[in-house]
């Protein structure tokens, strides 16, 4: 038999391949070059893929021509392009915390994973250089984030969701102090992880055998047009739902966040927490939007339910947290919420606001972590509130930072939270989940405490002597932190462009 | 292809016994993975569910799924974990007390409920459903449509996995591997000729003297003259000072 | 209330010339701010300086374009759309500011009492080593109070007050090492919390049912929304404005944020943001006046919070308490005045502006014998200070004599109006709303006069170690400027001032109601006669210097009519539950990982090893039971 293999419109595919070469040619340099050059191939290679992507991204958007290519597997739409974009950008941000090696010697990963925490040769091992092989990982990990938002069928989703969620499970093992911390936060995200993936391929069964069909324009079709029962439907999209919601970190498949959020290296966490968000919630929004967009009334109810849930869950519990990372962690959570009912309010304010709250969000807690990073003592990072205490009067500039920081997730305006946040909202009363947005206001209301609490905390309580310094931070973390604080700002007070952006992106491409 | 395909829609009897003998074997085998104590029992229950389920495959006219489910997860990734057990030591087992208190009853009751909503959903969704069979899919031959799909609707999917191949050997690695650093390397000539230098001391350390009045490692050896070898004490464990209690005989020199 | 007579159309204009410049206005004390905050322990020397010279030049600004708004004719307003803040889609919200005759006595307001203030604390902080925060703080309030007055909608009104809740939280927290003074914070944030969250649900219904937020659409719009919306929407602002301005049932933070530095009680929690939810409930008059049971509302609780804070008033010993047992009864005077709605939306602003005046020399005075007296606040233990201050004496006294309403002073041409317009409001409610004023005309005589007598009064009460003195110059001529003020304005006030607003909350007609002005006045007039000879004849000597027993009433007025109880059953006790419930599930799942791995790295024992692994049953377990749930739910739906 003879078949022809399909078009493939390689400059529509060109940001991710880029990514996927890079990565591989980054597992040759670790095999290849001399331990010591490593670092310095890897990073340049890194961030020369990352940024010919983002050229990809930008002529394809130019291009202005929304292709379906690779068969049916890829589609590459305004929001796709928009969300792949907004990966690129925050990927870039994240590289520069992950290759930053001022604020410890050999960086924020461990020399060699394998040897035991503890061990002699473990404490041997602590001022050599970090692993090298971080930088393709997250290559790999970007990569997989783009193709998952921008498949078009749930099976090239899957292997996609697989492709980014595998090298993060790797990442987080490999923090290079409290690794036994670290590596069993890795675990636990990798055996929660595949317990979530379960769940997602059996939905994908179940809407298979329901529409005979796994790409999202057959389901679309299928959701009216199919003779089947409705149950199957329904049970599909209940558990792929569950997949994805488990990637957002919505309650209750949110039990991870904080304990991986705390384990994984710092640059770690700030990558999963900017850039896992937006491939996660772009996945979520393409199912949801495209191909389950008519059967809204039946999942909407039990998704605004959870929606509600994570708001309130997230905010409470942030509330009793003594760790800056856990805090984060759970505010990370409520943001879930937060975008959750943005995604649900399913018209194209919806879409609009929230992609625009991940990129905001996004900037925003890159920042912060990387403003965590920076607080150190002796014994790595302080990520004890207590600790935190008179930050302000030790290291006024970037207290102020973090301030400004905080006050952006408390949702203060003129700060990209309070945009973000209220773009979110309004979409959702115009898409009639008024109930949804009352629970968030509450929410953001008692949100606001705990983030206001570490301010008060910096600014009001006097240094201790266990209080500790602020390292002068590297040029990569300042460059990193430089454009989260400015772009929190500038999405704050002139969110103009950025919102020309995502309303220029139109819709998505069934 | 020589395997019968099965007709759309039809259930032979063959077929139909040959699941009715099966399908409990598979349950008990998926049962059995979870209940058993040992991990080698563990991986050969896991290994009879797969098996069944490689034959279901067959069954429904699917061989190629059938046949690498055996060859690949049975035959492969199964005997690989048996190896590991087996190298690691088959009574490493890990001790099955729970210490979370109602987490098995929970467990049981949720996972109870949880397959009886998908039994009763399942049951009402597919009761009314006519089957489509695999005859067009199979039209040319069960490999080939599915070398088909693989390098045409799927061909973008089947490339990236190979990403995903590369990030688990690269992680394995990772994980798993230390590097020996050529210097760290010590030849038996090297051992020696540091065993002999000068300075060095080549005959074993005492052990705890014919005096000592312990034989803990913690517990310095005693020269004949009671005065403490030097050479006795790890520099790792502290040095333990005998009390006087200690010290004293135990009586047992009778 | 039907005598208001709303031109066609609320549509502002456009600002030229000068105005276009408005917004210098919040941008001079926001750079300034952002200066002391950035240089830190750099700018200790010269910091305040730098504070106060940006308040004054923003009063002088202020200045500039309440006479250049004064100059034109026609509509007096101007309008600046700095740039679109979301220009997308139907969402439509512009970074635009207002500078129309109620904005613009309230930028006077806050600058011009702000500019007093500031001076006053140069010389209050002085020997305080946060003084230069304390200024920064300062600064980022009087920023955000401007903005709040100065937005043309409601979103740029919510920057303001989240900037002036946020201010206001620092502040009362500053001397952070008190643990009530953290406590009192926490409290004022949670309060305030409850009221926002009215706020911004408020703003999502307006842009739900109108599609805008900015005044004009709001207020043309709002008669063509059913009675239900526009009540739903006027409760939520009213929820946040009762937050805000310390109104029954959120009064309880007030008295408590009193733990603040006094500039900040005479600024804040006096003068200017307390008085936000007025401006909030003025500003909406169009959606007030809209919905009779809305103002039937507004007008209860104003009567119930007036009396709620006098009684208060009469039980406290704390000097600073008592003022702010006042400020509650007084603001509660202002929502009376703006529920009545015609033309007692004015007499409410101007009793906010004559307010702003003498609250503020009255705190600023009670902080002066703070100052004299090393911090004592209980007035058991002053008395007889008149000798010994007589600046401040003389000050408070005119401050004294404003708030009961005597005439000359302001006080008398600003409340006694008020509670002539509740009297005559229509039908039996009229004698209720204005008995209940008058009965508060009259405890704020008694309590006031009971504050003054046993402070500057009355034998000397005070511990031997005390040497009352004169506070600085700095502290006293803003105390005398600030007196001054509370003379001249009332008078001034009752008459300009009500022209001046006539183009935002309407022209009204002469109003003839059942009680003529005289025989209000009268009544008035007796009413505070009698509290003052009472405060006068009980306190003349001296008071016991402890706590004496005393009937249910007293002992439930001094323990604030048991509102914080109130609020402990009510709010703390089912979120105490929520909280403790989570903590529980939380201890149970996610602590205990953490608390065990901290004993793990620890070198743990092999029981907490296998307790590490157990818990991700745990974690898997909860996501099988949501999974099961979500399961559920879906499969529901066909059922259903």
């Amino acid at each position: 038999m003879t078949f022809k293999l399909p078009a493939i419109d390689y400059l529509a595919l060109a940001p991710m391949l880029v990514l996927f070469g890079a990565a591989c040619a980054g597992v040759l340099v670790d095999a290849l070059v001399p331990r010591e050059w490593r670092y310095h191939v890897q990073v340049p290679l890194s961030l020369v893929a990352l940024l010919a992507s983002g050229g990809f991204v930008v002529a394809l958007a130019n291009r202005k021509e929304h292709v379906v290519t690779a068969g049916s597997a890829v589609v590459i739409d305004g929001p796709g392009l928009f969300l792949q974009g907004s990966i690129v950008v925050l990927g870039i941000v994240a590289l520069f915390l992950v290759a930053e090696r001022r604020l410890e010697p050999g960086g924020a990963f461990v020399a060699q994973a394998a040897v035991v925490a503890g061990s002699e040769a473990d404490r041997k091992q602590m001022r050599k250089p970090g692993v090298t092989e971080v930088y393709p990982m997250m290559l790999f990990a970007l990569a997989g984030m783009m193709l998952f938002c921008s498949a078009n069928d749930l099976l090239t989703m899957f292997v996609a969701l697989e492709v980014f969620s595998l090298p993060l499970y790797l990442l987080c093992a490999l923090a290079r102090r409290r690794r036994l911390l670290s590596q069993e936060a890795a675990v636990k995200y990798f055996l929660l992880g595949a317990f979530a993936s379960a769940f997602f391929l059996y939905g994908v069964a179940m809407i298979y055998g329901y529409a005979g069909k796994v790409d999202f324009r057959g389901i679309n079709e299928a959701v009216l047009g199919s003779s089947n029962s409705k149950t199957l439907l329904l049970i599909g999209l209940a558990m792929l739902a569950i997949g994805l919601l488990f990637k957002v970190a919505a309650v209750p498949f949110h039990v991870w966040t904080p304990d991986v959020y705390q384990g994984a290296p710092t640059p770690i966490t700030a990558f999963m927490a900017a850039c896992t968000k937006v491939a996660a919630f772009g996945g979520l929004l393409r199912v949801l939007y495209v191909a389950f967009e008519r059967s809204s009334w039946d999942f909407r109810p039990t998704l605004g339910v959870i929606a509600a849930a994570t708001m309130i869950v997230g905010a409470v519990l942030a509330v009793t947290q003594t760790d800056i990372k856990r805090l984060l962690a759970y505010s990370s959570v409520a943001n879930a919420g937060y975008l959750l009912t943005g995604t649900l309010s399913m018209n194209r304010d919806g879409l609009k606001y929230t992609m625009f709250y991940l990129v905001a969000y996004g900037f925003t807690v890159l920042a912060a972590f990387a403003i965590v990073m920076l607080v150190r003592d002796s014994d790595g990072e302080a990520t004890h509130l207590a600790r935190w205490a008179g930050l302000g009067r030790r290291s006024p500039v970037f207290a102020s930072l973090f301030t400004f920081l905080m006050l952006a997730f408390a949702g203060i305006p003129l700060t990209s939270g309070f945009t973000a946040k209220f773009g979110v909202f309004a979409a959702a009363v115009g898409g009639n989940m008024t109930w949804l947005v009352i629970i968030g206001v509450l929410s953001s209301m008692i949100l606001a405490f705990p983030y206001l609490r570490v301010v008060v905390l910096m600014w009001l309580s006097v240094p201790g002597d266990d209080t500790p310094t602020v390292s002068v931070p590297g040029a990569f973390t300042a460059a990193a932190l430089f454009v989260g604080v400015a772009m929190t700002l500038v999405l704050g007070v002139a969110p103009n462009q950025a919102l020309e952006l995502v309303n220029d992106a139109g819709a998505f491409l069934r | 292809m020589s395997t019968v395909l099965a007709l759309a829609g039809e259930v032979t009897t063959g077929e139909a016994a040959t699941f009715y003998i099966l399908a409990p074997i598979a349950l008990i085998g998926a049962i059995g993975m979870v209940w058993a104590r040992n991990a080698v029992h563990s991986a050969l229950f896991l290994v009879l569910t797969m098996l069944s389920l490689g034959v279901f495959y067959i069954l429904q006219a699917g061989p190629f799924i059938g046949m690498v489910q055996i060859i690949v997860y049975t035959g492969a990734i199964m005997m690989l974990f048996l190896f590991v057990l087996m190298l690691i030591g088959r009574d490493a087992s890990d001790s099955l007390i729970e210490t979370l208190r109602g987490q098995r009853t929970v467990a049981l009751l949720l996972g109870i409920g949880f397959a009886g909503l998908l039994c009763t959903g399942l049951g009402r969704a597919v009761g009314s459903m006519t089957s489509v069979g695999l005859d067009e899919a199979n039209a040319a031959g069960n490999t080939q449509g599915i070398a088909r799909d693989l390098f045409t609707k799927y061909v973008f999917a089947f490339e990236v996995t190979s990403a995903l191949l590369i990030t688990a050997a690269v992680g394995a690695m990772l994980l798993a591997h230390v590097e020996k650093v050529k210097a760290e390397k010590v030849t038996q000539l090297e051992m020696m000729r540091a065993r002999f230098a000068p300075g060095n001391y080549p005959a074993p350390k005492p052990g705890p003297g014919v005096f000592a009045a312990t034989n803990s490692v913690a517990a310095p050896g005693l020269l004949p003259d009671r005065t403490v070898a030097g050479r006795s004490l790890s520099a790792l464990v502290p040095t333990r000072e005998l009390t006087e209690a200690e010290a004293a005989p135990k009586g047992t020199e009778k | 209330m039907d005598n208001i007579q709303y031109s066609a159309a609320v549509e502002y204009a456009a600002a030229s010339g000068t105005l276009s410049s408005i917004w210098l206005l919040f941008a001079i004390p926001l750079a300034s701010a952002a200066v002391l905050f950035l240089l830190g322990r750099r700018a200790d020397k010269w910091g305040h300086l730098l504070g106060v010279a940006s308040v004054v030049a923003t009063f002088v600004l202020g200045l500039v374009y309440f006479f250049q708004l004064k100059g034109l004719s026609g509509n007096r307003s101007a309008e600046v759309d700095l740039f679109s803040f979301m220009p997308v889609g139907s969402l439509k919200v512009d970074f635009g500011l207002l500078l129309d005759p109620l904005s613009a006595v309230f930028v006077l307001l806050i600058t011009g009492v702000g500019s007093l203030i500031h001076i006053y604390a140069v010389g209050y902080m002085a020997h305080d080593p946060g003084r230069r925060r304390f200024f920064a703080f300062f600064n980022l309030f009087i920023a955000a109070m401007l903005l709040l007055v100065l937005g043309n909608n409601y979103v740029m009104l919510y920057f303001g007050w989240e900037g002036v809740g946020l201010a206001s939280y620092l502040l009362i927290s500053f001397f952070f090492d008190k643990p009530s003074a953290a406590t009192a914070g926490k409290k004022a944030f949670l309060m305030n919390r409850v009221g926002d969250a009215g706020f911004a649900i408020a703003m999502f219904l307006m842009f739900a049912q109108l599609g805008s937020v900015n005044y004009d659409d709001v207020f043309n719009g709002v008669n063509q929304l059913t009675q239900g919306t526009v009540l739903v929407m006027g409760l939520l602002l009213l929820l946040g404005a009762c937050g805000k301005s310390g109104q029954f049932p959120l009064q309880a933070w007030l008295p408590d944020a009193m733990e603040g530095p006094t500039p900040v009680s005479a600024l804040i929690h006096a003068a200017t943001m307390v008085t936000a939810g007025v401006y909030l409930i003025a500003r909406s008059n169009a959606v007030f006046s809209a919905n009779a049971t809305l103002q039937t509302v507004v007008v209860s609780i104003g009567a119930l919070t007036l009396l709620i804070g006098c009684v208060i008033g009469c039980a406290k010993d704390d000097i600073k308490r008592v003022l702010a047992y006042s400020t509650v009864s007084q603001i509660g005077y202002m929502f009376l005045g703006v529920g009545l709605g015609g033309a007692a939306y004015a007499l409410a602003i101007i009793h906010l502006l004559a307010h702003g005046f003498f609250k503020a020399g009255m705190f600023l005075g009670a902080g002066s014998v703070m100052h004299g007296m090393q911090d004592q606040v209980d007035i058991r233990r002053f008395g007889g200070l008149w000798k010994y201050m007589k600046i401040t004496w003389i000050t408070f006294g005119l401050g004294y004599v404003a708030i009961i309403g005597l005439p000359p002073l302001s006080g008398f041409f600003t409340k006694d109006p008020i509670i002539l317009a509740a009297f005559n409001r229509p039908g039996w409610t009229g004698w209720l709303f204005g008995g209940a004023a008058l009965l508060g005309a009259g405890l704020t005589a008694f309590y006031m006069t009971r504050l003054f007598v046993l402070t500057f009064h009355g034998p000397k009460r005070w511990t031997d170690g005390q040497h009352p003195h004169e506070s600085p110059a700095v502290m006293t001529v803003p105390l005398v400027l600030l007196a001054v003020g509370s003379v001249a304005s009332g008078f001034l006030m009752s008459t300009s001032v009500v022209d001046w607003l006539t183009p935002v909350l309407g022209k009204h007609a002469e109003e003839h109601g059942r009680l003529g002005h005289w025989t209000v006045t009268g009544m008035t007039m007796a009413v505070v006669a009698l509290g003052l000879a009472a405060g006068v004849l009980l306190f003349r000597k001296g008071t016991a210097l402890e706590e004496q027993p005393a009937g249910p009433v007293v002992t439930a007025a001094r323990n604030n009519l048991y509102a914080d109880t109130f609020n402990e059953l009510v709010f703390e006790l089912p979120g105490r539950y929520l909280t403790r419930a989570l903590v529980f599930l939380d201890n149970r799942g996610i602590d205990g990982v953490v608390n065990g791995l901290a004993a793990m790295v620890g070198g743990g024992s092999g029981r907490l090893r296998r307790a590490q692994t157990g818990y991700v049953r745990s974690y898997a377990l909860s996501m099988l039971g949501g999974a099961l749930l979500v399961v559920a739910a879906l499969m529901a739906v066909t059922l259903g």
